[in-house]
């Protein structure tokens, strides 16, 4: 018997069961990557059941399928490009109304439909009964409830998805009808987009043109620009009969039958919830307790996530240390022997000591803070802050967690919704000083100089962030940021699903930033081996030793910190040949030393996960301007300073 | 035709009421330029016009509004909050 391919889509709001569903499905069967060429996540997973082999996406949470976001254009295009056998629409029964305005959507984009009524257990605790068989007669869609995290009804889920496949007849929900000025011009628009060849439905196309969507209207104008006049015509007149824009009076009635349709489905009747997420809400949003809770949460956070990753990471660099002898042996200390050690493994190791320990409990704490709902009382507290500097309050997260290493800080930009706040953030993260370049500011600066320059240092870096963020706001083109985000009552995270989740995430990076880091590695390396260093070192002497005043052998230890920062200064000591920097460093070199070391390019797999994630080209542009930035100010920086002492 | 009559009393900025006050949602202002995602945003989220806003305090040092809207519970920034225009929902045993 051949086997039979299926694609199953999971559709559906932000926070409603999506991913656990998933994982109950997938089990280990999954690969979580990006959506080619766009910093949205895209996980997929197949799975064996009943002689089909099914392949299912979890496709990212929306609130609509307009074109607001990238997250909403890319599952749009999901749906109607590659067409799944069946959309499963995972709904939240705690918030039946606003969930069911997606699913209308859904349904004019005339494609196959089930419904998952999910997190039924926290609906009833709020009180709300809905009649599962009434919703279906509603909408003529088969729903069923689920509770995910208890696993029920997740099998029954999946036979009545491959049923309706099976049975191969067109779907037929209900009609969505608006108000009649509405309807008789989709009508009227409908019968012209009927005459064109295009992969949307034809009424969906007439709908959203009215709408103004851009993306449907853009490709509607290359093939009859005719339609496109014509809907302006007609969205005029619903203006005017109705003193609201036309998407404005569409987007009210699509709401008004989501209203209906869930007042009739569901009862509403008093909550036997003890109201303890309610007080936890209330606690962690209080105007002054919530900021310290807020603090200590992130202290622990922080802490956790740099106690195992430091303790990790030296056992690990410990235990590849041990092959040191065994690799020299096998190749020699000739060249071969240095490139392949050195350059290779050398390499190898420092992606997977430095990286793994940090990112994968970051990867699984920012999960569960984001699954639990915590993070958005965050982005609730600190958006007025985070303001000042053109970001929302969501941007707090990645920043602060770029002080232990950018690496996460930049991985949780994710959480950011439009690509342009995304990129701001990933920016001002790069410019947080990690615990590589504490080492550097306190083991230099802090140590020979007194702490006290090292504060002053640190308050620099922030006016830096400050300026030069609010500078990368005002040119990067865009709409200005605004907070608009949902807290959705606290839930108990489904620890199953976040550890599969971290490591898939965490397999996704290896594959992309190890081979650059061992790359830039090898570089170094057979830089070295060709004696190419000190050359290097004269080439740069005229910005090292003219432009900011440093020794020569100081531009080899800046190559090298390109790899790892916190090796900058045992580097920095072998080179000058003693541990006593007071003796070969005057003050103001060491200020300018560490300034320049603080900005003047992020580390390899900083790079990498910038590549990863915002692609080549803004990865280097990013690099670039930090290394000319870094240059100029430490040049600045010791003219001011000689002409102070 | 006018329909906008449905609607009793003067228009404010959602800002404008206090903790613990209900508002009904007459429009955001947005034109076709900067604010106009952010705009359909609001309304994806359940902020149409007609749709009734609760709000339920806000964040320090004018931070961003917590308001309930249509069973679910938003932050939003207070820019944002400010282009939402709404008129006070009154309680029936209110003076005039
Ligand atoms: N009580 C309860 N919690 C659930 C249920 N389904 C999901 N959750 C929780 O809701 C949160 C969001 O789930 P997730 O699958 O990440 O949502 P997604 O954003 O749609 O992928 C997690 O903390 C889950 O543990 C459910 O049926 N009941
Ligand atoms: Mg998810």
């Amino acid at each position: 018997m051949s086997k039979r391919k299926l694609t199953i889509a999971l559709a559906g709001n932000a926070n409603v069961g999506k991913s656990v569903i998933f994982n109950h499905l997938t089990g280990l069967h999954q690969h979580i990557g990006n959506w080619p060429g766009k910093t949205v996540e895209r996980a997929e997973g197949t799975l064996h059941f009943k002689g089909y082999t099914i392949d299912i996406i979890d496709l990212p949470g929306i609130y609509s399928l307009s074109t607001y976001s990238l997250e909403e254009l890319v599952s749009r295009k999901y749906i109607v490009v590659e067409r799944p056998d069946i959309v499963i629409n995972v709904v939240d029964a705690s918030v039946l109304e606003r969930n069911l305005f997606f699913t209308l959507q859904l349904i004019e984009l005339e494609t196959p439909l089930i419904i998952a009524l999910n997190q039924m257990d926290i609906a009833k605790k709020k009180g709300i009964e809905i009649e599962t068989e009434k919703l279906e007669k509603l909408l003529s869609i088969p729903v069923l409830s689920t509770v995910a995290i208890k696993g029920v009804g997740i099998s029954k889920l999946l036979e009545k998805a491959i049923e309706i496949v099976e049975k191969e007849e067109k779907p037929n929900p209900v009609e969505i009808k608006y108000g009649e000025e509405v309807e008789s011009r989709i009508a009227k628009l409908t019968r012209m987009v009927e005459e064109i060849q295009f992969w949307y439905p034809p009424r969906y196309v007439a709908i959203k043109l009215l709408e103004g969507d851009e993306e449907i209207s853009r490709e509607v104008q290359r093939i009859a620009p005719k339609i496109i006049s014509t809907a302006k015509e007609l969205a005029t007149e619903i203006e005017e009969l109705h003193s609201h824009s036309c998407s404005t009076v569409i987007t009210s009635e699509r709401y008004e039958i989501a209203g209906c349709i869930a007042r009739e489905a569901q009862k509403l009747v008093p909550p036997i919830k003890p109201p303890i997420e309610e007080k936890l809400h209330n606690l962690t949003t209080h105007k002054t307790l919530g900021y310290p809770i807020m603090v200590v949460l992130l202290l622990l956070v922080f802490y956790s996530i740099f106690a195992f990753g430091g303790y990790t990471s030296e056992l690990l660099n410990d235990f590849f240390y041990n092959f040191e002898s065994f690799f020299k042996g096998l190749f020699g200390t000739g060249v071969a022997g240095e490139l392949v050690w050195g350059g290779i493994i050398e390499g190898i190791i420092a992606g997977i000591t430095i990286a793994l320990p940090y990112i994968t409990p970051f990867y699984l704490i920012l999960g569960i803070l984001e699954d639990s709902g915590y993070l958005s009382r965050i982005a609730f507290l600190m958006d007025n802050i985070m303001h000042k500097i053109g970001l929302h309050g969501k941007a707090f997260i990645p920043m602060m967690l770029g002080y232990g290493c950018n690496v996460p800080g930049i991985l949780g930009c994710r959480i950011i919704e439009t690509e342009r706040e995304k990129l701001l953030a990933a920016f001002v993260t790069t410019l947080v000083p990690c615990a590589a370049r504490t080492v550097i500011i306190l083991g230099l600066v802090g140590h020979y100089i007194g702490i006290q320059y090292a504060l002053i240092l640190y308050v620099i870096d922030l006016l830096i962030i400050f300026f030069l963020g609010r500078l990368a706001f005002k040119t990067l083109p865009g709409e200005p940021t605004a907070l608009i985000i949902e807290m959705h009552d606290y839930k108990v995270p489904h620890l199953k699903t976040a550890l599969k989740q971290t490591w898939f995430r965490v397999a996704d990076f290896i594959k992309i930033a190890l081979p650059l880091i061992v790359l830039g590695s090898l570089a170094i390396k057979l830089a070295e081996v060709l004696n190419l260093l000190e050359p290097i070192a004269t080439v740069l002497s005229p910005i090292t030793v003219m432009w900011l005043g440093l020794p020569a052998i100081t531009g080899i230890t800046l190559i090298f910190g390109v790899l790892r920062k916190e090796l900058m200064l045992i580097m920095l000591a072998t080179l000058l040949g003693t541990t006593n920097f007071a003796l070969v460093l005057t003050p103001v070199e060491m200020i300018v030393f560490t300034l320049v070391a603080m900005f003047y390019i992020p580390c390899m797999a900083t790079i990498a996960v910038l590549v990863n994630e915002f692609g080549w080209k803004k990865a280097l542009f990013i690099t670039a301007f930090e290394i000319v930035f870094a240059i100029t100010i430490g040049g600045v920086v010791l003219r001011v300073l000689t002409l102070a002492v | 035709m006018e329909r906008r009559t449905k609607f009793e009393g003067s228009e404010l900025p959602l800002t404008a009421l206090r903790n613990g006050e209900t508002g009904i949602v007459t429009s955001i202002k947005a034109g076709r330029g900067e604010c106009w995602g952010f705009k359909r945003r609001l309304m994806d989220m359940g902020l149409t016009p007609g749709a009734e806003v609760v709000v339920v305090k806000s964040a320090p040092f004018l931070g961003p509004l917590e308001v309930t809207v249509r069973g679910s519970r938003l932050a939003l920034g207070r820019g944002m909050a400010e282009r939402i225009l709404v008129v006070r929902k009154k309680g029936c045993l209110r003076e005039n």
